[in-house]
């Protein structure tokens, strides 16, 4: 349960009063409605996005990982049974999309295949004049970066959860171990980041 | 999720600005994206329907997604469920139509206007193998109960 302090996690998917639930439109799109499934991609899109984006060590594949992704959707919607949220169903094929994709560069495939001294510069200097940069964006440069960084299960996990804000459970299931292995992976990557990102305090 | 109280904490202020991030490469692509999802057939079984120039197929999807308009277009009902069967020759079987009603509807009326809504875009689409009106049977069951209005709202 989230504290009164916490900020409010991305929140882009939750429909206003007067828009169809997730349930009502999965409904309507299973049986053909184009309209309910341009609602879904309108409403889960960003977030499915951000997701992939941040999984890719090549960004240049978003555009196949989530075209694939909304076809995987479209078609398999009317096979949907609910058993988890759509929302998470959508995470769940994103990231077999990106699995897919990511070519396998050691036996455990779970390192991520960058170049270390790149991502390390791209972490702007910790001294560089504030006002010479737009604070925001180098921060959200430097998170990037960061994030790329950690091994890949560690960085779904995390963007899963602080990002989208998914309960352990359903990144459980989107990356198919159990939930004390996302606890696990979340107390790596949460200690990995605050190490990455100290220089800027 | 973390206890980001500390805005000082440049992880835990990255981490807002991320939440609230939507990047650019989706706005540009959405659109693409959907529309070349949209082209894609769903993998679906043919049934035949007949006209005056002989047997054509319709794609199962193509009918549920025809019924499921006119369901949606009577007042009041919104369809849930819908499945159609065919028998060895192609021709429909059976179509089964779940639907959700708003609170207060007359049941058997509405069962009423989904029958001659669903016999009519049968007709409309399979021609002279559509199932006779009589051969399309109504059940009321009541299987849940939502106090959500826009489950039946367009």
């Amino acid at each position: 349960m989230p504290r009164p302090t916490d900020p409010p996690a991305a929140r882009p998917a939750v429909p206003g009063p007067a828009q169809p639930p997730d349930e009502v439109l999965t409904r309507r799109a299973a049986l053909g409605d184009k309209e309910a499934f341009a609602a879904i991609v309108g409403r889960h899109g960003p977030a499915l996005y951000r997701y992939a984006y941040r999984l890719l060590d090549d960004p240049s594949g978003i555009e196949d990982v989530l075209q694939d992704t909304c076809l995987d959707a479209w078609r398999g919607l009317p096979r949907f049974r609910g058993d988890s949220s759509l929302r998470t169903w959508l995470f769940t094929l994103t990231r077999h999309r990106v699995h897919t994709l990511r070519p396998r560069f050691s036996p455990s495939a779970s390192r991520p295949h960058v170049d270390i001294d790149d991502a390390v510069n791209q972490v702007p200097a910790p001294h560089a004049d504030p006002a010479q940069h737009n604070i925001d964006s180098s921060l959200l440069q430097a998170l990037d970066a960061a994030l790329r960084l950690l091994p890949v299960r560690q960085r779904s996990a995390w963007i899963l959860k602080e990002i989208e804000d998914l309960s352990y459970a359903e990144i459980a299931t989107v990356l198919a171990v159990t939930a004390d292995s996302v606890r696990g992976l979340l107390e790596r990557a949460r200690a990995s980041l605050a190490h990455s990102m100290k220089e800027w305090r | 999720m973390s206890d980001f109280q500390d805005t000082n904490d440049p992880l835990a202020r990255a981490t807002q600005l991320l939440r609230q991030h939507t990047d650019a490469g989706w706005t540009v692509m959405s659109a693409n994206i959907l529309a070349r999802a949209l082209r894609a057939f769903r993998p679906s079984n043919p049934v035949r329907g007949r006209h005056d120039h002989g047997d054509f197929f319709i794609a199962s999807d193509v009918l549920v997604a025809r019924v499921r308009e006119a369901v949606d277009a009577v007042p009041q009902a919104a369809a849930t469920k819908i499945t159609c069967t065919t028998n060895q020759r192609r021709e429909l079987d059976r179509v089964t139509i779940q639907i959700v009603a708003a609170y207060g509807a007359h049941l058997v009326t509405l069962g009423e206007h989904l029958h001659a809504a669903t016999v009519a875009t049968l007709t409309d689409l399979l021609g002279d193998l559509a199932p006779d009106r009589a051969e399309v049977h109504t059940h009321v069951h009541v299987g849940d109960v939502s106090d959500d209005p826009r489950d039946v709202l367009r």
